[in-house]
């Protein structure tokens, strides 16, 4: 896939999303999503070799720089199907490194030989990404780096500009943690690594932009969710009845749905948007809202589904429960509810002001 | 009959900026930006301007005497008569029957009750509840039964909203007692100053007779005043026509609440409290959302596309909303919660005003319960 896409951004979404098959089963099957867990680094570079050669990684490259100049619209749908299938590879993590690098992208990643993926984030809790440089070489911390165990190169983000990193890279060391999904996260320690800084002025909106396909990713993990347990609200009989006669879970299925569609409605609206010229404060609140939006969703649906799925949902045998475990996971990158909306009070002043 | 342009052929900016015009250049000496639906007296003014000008029928073709609006245009008008505060007129003609008289009337019905409608001589009244028969509307037991070429109609309607103000009325009445009951309602058309027709007003929490109670004892229509064939009733009454479901589910009530809930905030003095701000942000998202949800609806309209009945989805959450968005204002306006009159006589910082203004949208047009079992089933797939 290459050269200049479609101007229909649906064509260009099913093209990339039938090209996703590759990676996500039609049939919702999930054995390998529940053999890769806490297994080396949670994800498989094969996966990771096949984005790149699907041109996913090209899809935020503007055309002149080589790249498919593919919008978020795109991008969302095609992270909307990703997180339908629990697809653990730092996928939208090396779309926001090409993104980042344009041009600059190394060739071994553009082909798939190395798996690139992005650290930004100076502290958790917060979206500081300035960090981590000082005196012209990288100093301090990456944290919360996705992918990180099995990552070959880091597109390191900090306010001197971006620095890209060999895994080898005297001066640094990965260490990471377990999650709850059978994933890893990276931290990244800098003990003077000398590098080149790219310029960059476009950092806050690829974080905007990833914001933004994140949501997407927790909309499609909880599409999933929910439809598995309104498949298990059919069959489950009890009391002579499929439990989804009952008009008590009728009616929480109804609210999931609901929050669902204006999930799904504000992500592709505001896609929208930044595809057709938002303004910065624009592109902070909308980004801000879906992110809220979408992790509250998958907080519901997790805590509704295990609670509809009664003893089965607290097994690990159960498919839901991975729904669960990646959404406790992933509700919180980028922001989560409670910085998302400090986010959107500290705008307030703005809209005052304006 | 009034010659109108084809609005559909204009451009939506200046279809927008007609309206404007139209409205500043027209708008009555009556109030603006009403929380509570004035009385005919209050709003004639209005409906006659409206009717005069031939802007009382918006969807109706031109043909008959509407705008003939589209649902995009329709939208336009509709907003710009919400953004300058247009009293809301007794629509229930001209939104409700009118498109059923024009579905399932017959040449002569049409030919008497449109005009009577575009005129503002007929002002009708929609009879459906019952004390019985509300969310489960089908068990309507006020009856009619032939009777020498006349119907007889004996029974009670209720929650008849603006039903003193009307001098028509249309009611749902049992006509077959021994099939089901879905299967044995006819639609029949009632003059209120028939003999036998009593009405009672009801007060409600804001102390004002919106709807009343009306009678029927031994009350006779002729024979003809029957909308569609008899026991077809139910067909037509569940017909809410077309984008009216749509609009239902618009976000301006809620957006509009949310202005009010800011500036009763910023009179308590807690506009700036981090507390106050972090549940602001989080309805103001939902307004926002909502919007997004709200306009994707009206893409699939423009774009001539049916309606689902997830549709309900809109109404649902834009009705509960509004509500939470009053009970923050409950919250933030303190003790002024419980005065029966606005502070400083303005009714935007009356916080008890939009509580009780939001209470029947989860009730009327099918309560949020029924709305739930309708998705549940129609759109989840759900078991009976």
């Amino acid at each position: 896939m290459s050269g200049a896409m479609n101007e229909d951004w649906q064509e260009n979404a099913r093209m990339i999303v039938d090209s996703a098959r590759a990676v996500v089963p039609a049939d919702g099957n999930l054995d390998r999503i529940r053999k890769a867990r806490f297994h080396g680094s949670g994800f498989d570079r094969d996966v990771m070799r096949q984005a790149a050669e699907l041109g996913w990684l090209l899809m935020r490259v503007k055309e002149d720089s080589g790249g498919l100049g593919l919008g978020m619209r795109e991008t969302c749908a095609l992270m909307e199907l990703l997180g339908g299938g629990l697809v653990p590879e730092p996928v939208l993590s090396s779309i926001m490194a090409a993104s980042l690098l344009q041009e600059a992208l190394p060739e071994a990643a553009l082909a798939g030989e190395a798996v690139i993926v992005t650290a930004w984030q100076d502290r958790t809790g917060a979206q500081d990404w300035r960090g981590g440089s000082a005196g012209g070489r990288l100093l301090g911390q990456k944290l919360n780096v996705p992918g990180a165990a099995g990552a070959d190169l880091f597109a390191v983000i900090t306010g001197d500009g971006i620095a890209v990193v060999p895994r080898d890279a005297n001066g640094l060391t990965v260490a990471g943690e377990e999650t709850l999904d059978g994933g890893r996260t990276g931290l990244l320690t800098f003990n003077g690594v000398e590098v080149d800084f790219l310029p960059c002025d476009r950092v806050e909106r690829v974080l905007q932009d990833a914001r933004l396909a994140h949501s997407a990713y927790l909309l499609g993990l909880s599409e999933r969710a929910l439809a598995i347990t309104l498949d298990y609200l059919r069959v489950r009989k009890q009391f002579d009845r499929p439990i989804g006669s009952f008009q008590s879970l009728q009616h929480r299925a109804t609210e999931m749905k609901i929050r669902l569609e204006l999930a799904r409605a504000a992500i592709y609206a505001t896609a929208r948007r930044f595809d057709t010229g938002a303004d910065d404060r624009t592109c902070s609140r909308d980004a801000a809202r879906c992110k809220l939006r979408a992790a509250d969703l998958a907080m519901l649906v997790a805590r509704e589904a295990v609670q509809m799925h009664g003893a089965m949902g607290i097994t690990d045998e159960a498919d839901i429960g991975l729904y669960v475990r990646k959404a406790m996971t992933e509700a919180n990158l980028f922001g989560g509810p409670r910085q998302q909306r400090a986010t959107l009070a500290a705008l307030l002043d703005q809209e005052d002001a304006a | 009959m009034i010659s109108l342009p084809d609005y559909n052929a204009m451009n939506d900016a200046d279809f927008r900026q007609t309206v404007r015009s139209f409205v500043e250049e027209n708008y009555p000496d009556i109030p603006r930006h009403a929380l509570s639906r004035l009385h005919w007296e209050e709003v004639k003014p209005w409906y006659l301007i409206l009717s005069e000008h031939g802007w009382i029928c918006p969807t109706w073709p031109r043909e008959n005497g509407g705008m003939g609006l589209n649902a995009g245009k329709h939208l336009i008008l509709i907003e710009e008569f919400e953004r300058y505060g247009c009293a809301r007129v007794n629509d229930i003609g001209p939104v409700m029957l009118g498109p059923l008289l024009l579905k399932y009337g017959t040449e002569a019905q049409k030919a008497y009750f449109l005009p009577n409608i575009l005129s503002g001589d007929h002002i009708w009244a929609q009879g459906y509840s019952e004390p019985g028969a509300g969310s489960d509307l089908a068990a309507v037991r006020c009856e009619a039964v032939l009777d020498g070429g006349e119907w007889v109609i004996n029974g009670q309607k209720t929650w008849t909203t603006l039903g003193m103000d009307a001098n028509w009325i249309f009611i749902l009445v049992r006509t077959d007692k021994t099939v089901k009951k879905q299967a044995g309602i006819s639609f029949l058309l009632v003059p209120m100053d028939a003999p036998g027709v009593t009405i009672r007003n009801i007060l409600n929490l804001e102390l004002e007779a919106e709807f009343c109670e009306v009678f029927f004892d031994d009350v006779r229509v002729p024979a003809d005043h029957i909308l569609g064939e008899v026991n077809q009733g139910w067909t037509a009454a569940k017909a809410l026509l077309g984008h009216e479901r749509v609009f239902i589910g618009a976000p301006r009530l809620s957006a509009s609440a949310m202005s009010r809930l800011k500036r009763i905030a910023r009179r308590a003095g807690v506009w700036e409290d981090p507390v106050f701000r972090d549940r602001y942000v989080a309805l103001q998202c939902d307004v926002m959302d909502l919007t997004d949800l709200f306009e994707t609806y009206v893409d699939k309209l423009r774009g001539g596309e049916d309606i689902g009945a997830d549709v309900a989805m809109l109404k649902i959450f834009q009705s509960e909303l509004y509500q939470r968005i009053s009970d923050l204002m409950m919250e933030v306006a303190e003790e002024e919660s419980g005065l029966r009159l606005p502070p400083e006589a303005d009714r935007q910082l009356h916080a008890a005003a939009t509580y009780l203004s939001a209470r029947p949208t989860t009730i009327f047009g099918g309560s949020t319960e029924v709305m739930r079992n309708v998705l549940a089933k129609a759109v989840l797939d759900l078991p009976s």
